[in-house]
């Protein structure tokens, strides 16, 4: 299935030199003596990633269980409340419907990144020299300015009165005058122009990820479909799509993961905003944890978060582990 | 494959080629056109960003945008640059993202080393560790990092943006490095050992020189994410005369006096030009360190 079978192999081997069974199964690499090197080689990070990484998510699990809020922060008074916080959680109808709007607004997001990703891997495969050199650079560009960067941007293209957008949509004479719309403040306005930069920003990634594995797949194939008679849409969902699959899974997976996870957007284009039309799981834990100060609820709400996105953690991982990483 | 002959190719293929190249022609220029709209399209906001800058107060704000400045200025960028802020904040971004990529990639360095030259017990747990790590959502660790830095002091202070910073960087600047170190031969180290060299000396004199292009282009990874990062400092960092450069270039935003979008879009390009460069300069290591090295593994 893998284009890769040379990576499958070796990560064969190492599995089985890792296996306790076969103490003198080959290595890749040279034998060495019961060696200390690596402890040392990693103890500075394990240090480091233990102090501000591992730790603060075991004090999240403890925060989550107590009441800690504004008032702790300066007293040190908490109480525990055992699991009060999440059954408040979960009985908050506002939890239930920022748990949809993410996973709506996430998918949406993954859908409309990977479908046009795709779409600019096959054009850039089809074009000339130079227009894939131009649409590379393009793409580089948007991919590179910082989201706080593009995020004010957009706040600026999408201005009322004075926006481009907003007179370019005027211009079409399709909706009508819309010089004054104010993109923040409608709900779903506000999710089409966050849509918009999310979109704009996750395409350049995937379609330049997707295409160096396009570019990998061998001439041959495509040539032997041509010459059975494929239509150029069955070559490219026989034998494009088959190649890419596992590079497309990896793409998708991750987008999940950071469409789930994004924030600077959302909160730099609405603020979360209109009556947390567009608060999402990560601006609602921010909101209660920073602007409320109800930083138990906070950490109970980042918890179910985090629980959530590990069931796309863990199955990106196990798709690495599985396409024979050498891990 | 490779043993028929062009001489052989050419009659059998001469028919339908000619047949194809209408066709070929009418697709390409169909082709061209798709990039052309998609060029268009992606370039606008960044073409507006610059445009917008270089523009003149009540060139700004105008019922008609304006798409090609009559009298371009570079007052919004003198502007910016007369802000003490701007001075201000652009050192406390430099303190802080010198601080956490230098100490991310001596720490990684290390940690590469040993996860890709050398076989242990555990080593795969450990890889799949960090990269769970990675995707842990960002208000997840922010919640107790703030608390223990409100106890330790260390809320508003370069040491701990720092901290802060290295705890996101490091991970992924674990990976990306491995990828490189893994792509060292073998067969050199062991010329080494065979030579009598240790370990110790085969890091120092032979793996880390090899793997110092891996090191800058991760270094550069490094620095664009810390360079970019808004939500920890806007968090941490509450002092106006400790605001990094993304806080700054946010504070333009002004609802109730009308933000001066010349001024903010000066500063954002100012703001994204370092991240350009980097990202043209190490374009070919982005899309293999970011699909071999961070996505890949």
């Amino acid at each position: 299935m893998s284009p890769s079978t040379v990576p499958v192999a070796s990560g064969e081997t190492m599995a089985a030199a890792e296996s306790p069974r076969q103490p003198g199964a080959p290595r890749s690499g040279p034998k060495r003596k019961r060696n200390f090197a690596p402890l040392w080689l990693l103890s500075p990070a394990a240090l480091v990633l233990l102090t501000i990484t591992v730790a603060p998510i075991v004090l999240l699990v403890f925060l989550s269980l107590t009441n800690y809020d504004q008032k702790s922060l300066f007293t040190g008074e908490f109480a525990e409340v055992g699991l009060g916080q999440y059954s408040s959680i979960f009985t908050d109808p506002e939890f239930l419907r920022s748990l949809v709007r993410t996973v709506l607004f996430a998918t949406a997001l993954v859908a409309g990144s990977v479908a046009i990703g795709m779409g600019i891997s096959q054009l850039l495969t089809r074009l000339g020299t130079v227009m894939r050199y131009v649409v590379t650079i393009v793409l580089i560009f948007a991919w590179a300015v910082p989201t706080v960067a593009s995020s004010l941007v957009w706040d600026w293209l999408f201005q009322p009165g004075y926006g481009v957008v907003n007179w370019l949509l005027t211009q079409t004479h399709l909706f009508g005058d819309l010089t004054d719309v104010d993109w923040a403040q409608d709900p779903v306005l506000a999710y089409l122009a966050i849509w918009l930069l999310i979109v704009w920003q996750a395409v350049p990634f995937i379609g330049l990820t997707l295409n160096a594995a396009q570019t990998q797949v061998p001439e041959e194939y495509f040539e032997a479909a041509r010459l059975d008679g494929a239509s150029e849409w069955g070559i490219y969902w026989r034998v494009t799509i088959h190649f890419l699959k596992p590079t497309l899974l990896l793409v998708t997976i991750l987008s999940v993961i950071w469409d789930f996870n994004v924030f600077n957007q959302i909160w730099l284009v609405s603020h979360g905003g209109p009556n947390n039309a567009t608060a999402t799981l990560g601006i609602w834990t921010y909101k209660t944890a920073f602007i409320g100060f109800h930083l138990g609820e906070g950490a109970a709400i980042a918890v179910v978060t985090t629980v959530l996105l590990m069931i796309f953690t863990a199955y990106y991982i196990r798709n690495l582990v599985r396409s024979g990483e050498e891990l | 494959m490779t043993a028929t002959s062009p001489t052989q190719d050419a009659p059998s293929d001469a028919r339908p080629r000619k047949r194809d190249t209408r066709r070929r022609r009418k697709l390409h220029l169909g082709v061209n056109i798709t990039a052309i709209v998609f060029c268009v399209i992606w370039t606008f906001p960044v073409y507006w960003m610059v445009n917008t800058a270089f523009k003149s107060r009540p060139e700004v704000m105008t019922a008609t945008p304006i798409f090609f400045s009559q009298h371009p200025t570079l007052a919004n960028f003198i502007a910016a640059f007369k802000q003490s802020s701007f001075l201000l904040d652009l050192r406390n971004s430099v303190i802080v993202v010198s601080g956490a990529v230098v100490l991310s990639i001596v720490v990684g360095a290390f940690a590469a080393a040993a996860l890709s030259r050398f076989h242990f017990r555990g080593r795969r747990t450990i890889m799949v560790l960090i990269l769970a790590v990675q995707m842990l959502p960002g208000t997840a660790l922010l919640i107790p990092t703030f608390l223990v830095f409100n106890s330790l002091n260390l809320l508003g202070t370069y040491f701990g943006l720092i901290l802060a910073y290295v705890a996101s960087v490091l991970p992924f600047s674990i990976w990306v490095m491995r990828g490189f170190f893994v792509a060292i031969p073998y067969e050199i180290e062991e010329a080494a050992m065979v030579d009598g060299a240790g370990t110790w000396r085969i890091l120092r004199s032979i793996l880390f020189p090899l793997v110092i292009p891996g090191v800058i282009a991760t270094s550069i990874f490094a620095f664009i994410t810390a360079w970019n990062e808004y939500l920890v400092a806007y968090t941490f960092m509450k002092d106006q005369s400790m605001y990094t450069l993304p806080i700054w270039l946010a504070s333009f935003s002004n609802p109730q006096t009308g933000t001066d979008f010349g001024g903010q879009m000066a500063a954002s390009v100012l703001f994204s030009l370092p991240v350009v460069v980097f990202f043209l300069l190490i374009q070919r290591k982005l899309v293999a360190g970011m699909s071999a090295g961070a996505v890949k593994g």
